[in-house]
């Protein structure tokens, strides 16, 4: 019998990993942690990302989605080195109204001695979250285990005030839109300092994605953000690929930060210093 | 640049004919075999045309849910609405949602090709 669609999508051996660098702004632009990113079966009209959620969305499968994706994430993060951190993106909804998932999670960080230490959950809110205390429930048994906590999309859709003070994240995951020709936007910039001084009254860290330009970097630098992911700096990739390109986009020619992968530098706030990995 | 069409059809040998069919016409072409995977494109490509089978076999009529959401997201991409069924009440229905074709099946892919050049030109 054909397989559906989304029973081929939701199968871990279909979907591939890839990773990209989040780099401390200072410290010669250390490779601080990596996000691990999912992409849909290949030949497929869903292999790029947001069609692939979107589509998955639309059939109200995120719980089970983020599952496979943790399975597959699982997989690949065994060729990570050991001393970085992995950011893995989780729906609310799945955190709040799947209450099996923090069990489904520690159990597959077991099945490949993975620590949880090593994890960051980002969050992203799509949908109202249907059940805030299983939520707060389900961010309460992660941390205790050493799992860290950030908030995806901030500016954006659901990720609101709410979320924030209900979430208490240890990163807030500041969107692209907000980078976004930086220098030359002053209300741009009134709105990024606004969270970059919200984020330092919550001892959270701010990372800025999606920076397109070197100016804007610049620029996003000057707000004190400390933590940056960019296509600029380095784009996503399977993690072999990373490791040879040594964490740098093609054709870059800064210094490689593999020389400096090493947990113990200088740490610039205290919450900075609880989030590297032991 | 080349138009782009998105053609909803769960039958899998028609997905394969229209496919090669329309690229070999010049168009950029999408098939989707659900609705939610149709609705996903949707939001992420522009298209000139969609064409959709009124009933998708295992969904029932949900071929008209579809064009109402088509509708709703692009009021100027073309709609061609494909059925092999008489029904004339869905067909008021879909008229009503300003479909710029019906085509009865089965029909030639060449016909269906006239009817999309008619609609949105001939590829360049």
């Amino acid at each position: 019998m054909k397989k559906s669609l989304i029973d081929i999508v939701l199968d871990p051996k279909k979907l591939s990993v890839v990773f990209q660098p989040i780099f401390r702004v200072e410290h010669q632009l250390e490779v601080y942690a990596l996000e691990a990113l999912v992409r849909g079966p290949a030949g497929t009209n869903i292999q790029r990302a947001d069609i692939l959620f979107d589509y998955v969305r639309r059939k109200k499968a995120e719980a089970e989605m983020d599952r496979s994706c943790l399975s597959a994430i699982c997989s690949a993060a065994l060729k990570v080195p050991s001393q970085l951190s992995i950011n893995v993106n989780v729906h609310a909804w799945t955190l709040g109204c799947s209450a099996e998932f923090v069990d489904f999670f520690f159990k597959k960080l077991r099945n490949y001695n993975l620590r949880p230490e090593r994890f960051t959950i980002e969050i992203v809110e799509h949908a109202p979250t249907c059940n805030v205390p299983e939520l707060m429930d389900s961010i309460a048994r992660l941390r205790d285990s050493g799992v860290s906590i950030a908030l995806d999309d901030v500016g954006l859709g659901q990720s609101n005030y709410r979320m924030m003070l209900d979430c208490d994240p240890d990163y807030f995951k500041l969107d692209a839109y907000f980078a976004r020709n930086l220098g030359a936007d002053a209300r741009r910039r009134a709105v990024v300092q606004s969270v970059v001084t919200l984020a330092d009254a919550m001892d959270t860290l701010v990372v800025a994605e999606g920076i397109e330009t070197p100016e804007d970097l610049v620029e996003v630098g000057r707000s004190g953000i400390e933590l940056v992911q960019a296509n600029i700096l380095c784009p996503a990739m399977p993690i072999g690929e990373l490791l040879v390109a040594g964490f740098r986009a093609p054709g870059s020619n800064r210094p490689g930060p593999m020389e400096v992968l090493a947990p113990e530098v200088k740490m610039s706030s205290t919450r900075l210093a609880k989030c590297v990995v032991p | 640049m080349k138009s782009r069409i998105l053609i909803l059809e769960d039958d899998d040998q028609l997905v394969r004919s229209y496919k090669e069919f329309f690229s070999d016409e010049g168009y950029e072409v999408d098939c989707a075999q659900e609705v939610e995977e149709a609705e996903a494109l949707l939001a992420h490509f522009p298209y000139s045309l969609v064409i959709t089978d009124l009933r998708l076999s295992k969904l029932g009529f949900s071929g008209l849910d579809f064009i109402k959401h088509v509708r709703q997201v692009s009021a100027q991409t073309r709609i061609i609405v494909l059925t092999g069924y008489s029904w004339p009440e869905i067909e008021a229905e879909a008229l009503a949602c300003k479909i710029d074709a019906f085509v009865k099946k089965p029909t030639q892919l060449q016909e269906l090709a006239d009817t999309i050049d008619m609609l949105i030109g001939v590829p360049a």
